[in-house]
């Protein structure tokens, strides 16, 4: 089956999603498909985190957005039920590989998932986040299919 | 004039400003997808955020290409930025002039950098007279019927 092979190499999500899947494998975005799951989004800039919080919610998540890598930090030492943080990696003052680092400092690698965000078209990107114990990556800009499928493939792992 | 026709001119002039290449149309239906009931008028206030904000970026830039010697490396930063909510509202022509003055960064031409950002600055201006346009005819012709919308 092409998720498992997808799964072997790379995750579905490098790259936009809809130019690498046929439509007969697109599995359709239903509304409110991850109702209730709580998440953390950090993207310092106003436009992308907007859109991006707008996308996770009519995917029916729980979103705190917030605008820094410390602002994350501190929302997930007062929150533990938050499930999957989702990290924008090019932060000023604290990116989002510190974050990460410091996030699977104290925690478990898979509670919470992290998953990044980046326009980067790097190779080793997603070997860099691997590494640092992150859970999946999503190409920017976000497609909802895109961060859907991503969202699908890091939650199924846990089982 | 009756909503048909208006709704009609609405999407003739979005199909316009993807065929001229001004707007993505995979990204910005994405944005159109989110607009609901709850958020009428999601798309005009992000691409307004965008336009407000970036304001600050273009500030930035321009500064930044003023001072002698120029630090590619700032300017790269903000350019990034910028080529990323620009990026998130489809503004494809303005992200393509991005990608270029970032080329003209990496490579510490400040002449290439210069010239391309006159360029970036047109199209960002072009794109946002386009799009007034575009959200006036919009709210003119009223909410679509969401089960009736073209495809």
């Amino acid at each position: 089956m092409n998720l498992v092979l997808r799964f072997q190499t790379r995750p579905l999500s490098i790259g936009r999603s809809s130019a690498f899947i046929t439509s007969s494998e697109q599995q359709p975005t239903t509304p409110q498909q991850f109702k209730g799951l709580k998440i953390v989004l950090a993207d310092d800039d106003n436009v992308n985190r907007t859109v991006t919080k707008k996308l996770l919610e009519k995917l029916g998540c729980e979103v705190t957005a917030v605008a820094s890598g410390f602002e994350c930090l501190s929302t997930l030492s007062s929150e533990n039920s938050v499930r999957v943080v989702i990290l924008d990696l090019q932060m000023p003052e604290m990116d989002g590989f510190e974050v990460a680092s410091r996030i699977r400092k104290f925690r478990s690698r898979n509670w919470p998932f992290i998953i990044a965000l980046t326009a980067s078209a790097e190779d080793n990107i997603w070997e860099r986040c691997l590494q640092l114990g992150m859970n999946g990556v999503i190409r920017k800009p976000v497609l909802l299919q895109g961060m859907a499928e991503e969202l699908r493939r890091v939650l199924q792992v846990a089982g | 004039m009756d909503r048909n026709q208006s709704h009609r001119q609405v999407a003739t002039m979005k199909q316009s400003l993807f065929d001229q290449g001004y707007l993505d149309h995979e990204q910005f239906n994405q944005l159109e997808e989110l607009q609901d009931d709850a958020n009428p008028n999601f798309v005009e206030e992000v691409v307004t955020l965008y336009y407000r904000d970036s304001a600050r970026l273009v500030h930035s830039i321009e500064q930044a290409l003023e001072k002698s010697p120029i630090d590619f490396n700032k300017l790269d930063s903000y350019m990034h930025q910028f080529r990323g909510s620009s990026s998130s509202i489809g503004a494809k022509k303005v992200k393509a002039e991005c990608s270029l003055f970032r080329e003209y960064c990496r490579a510490g031409n400040g002449e290439g950098c210069m010239r391309t950002f006159q360029q970036v600055k047109k199209e960002y201006t072009a794109l946002r007279k386009k799009l007034e346009t575009f959200f006036q005819l919009a709210r003119q012709a009223g909410p679509v019927d969401r089960a009736r919308r073209p495809k």
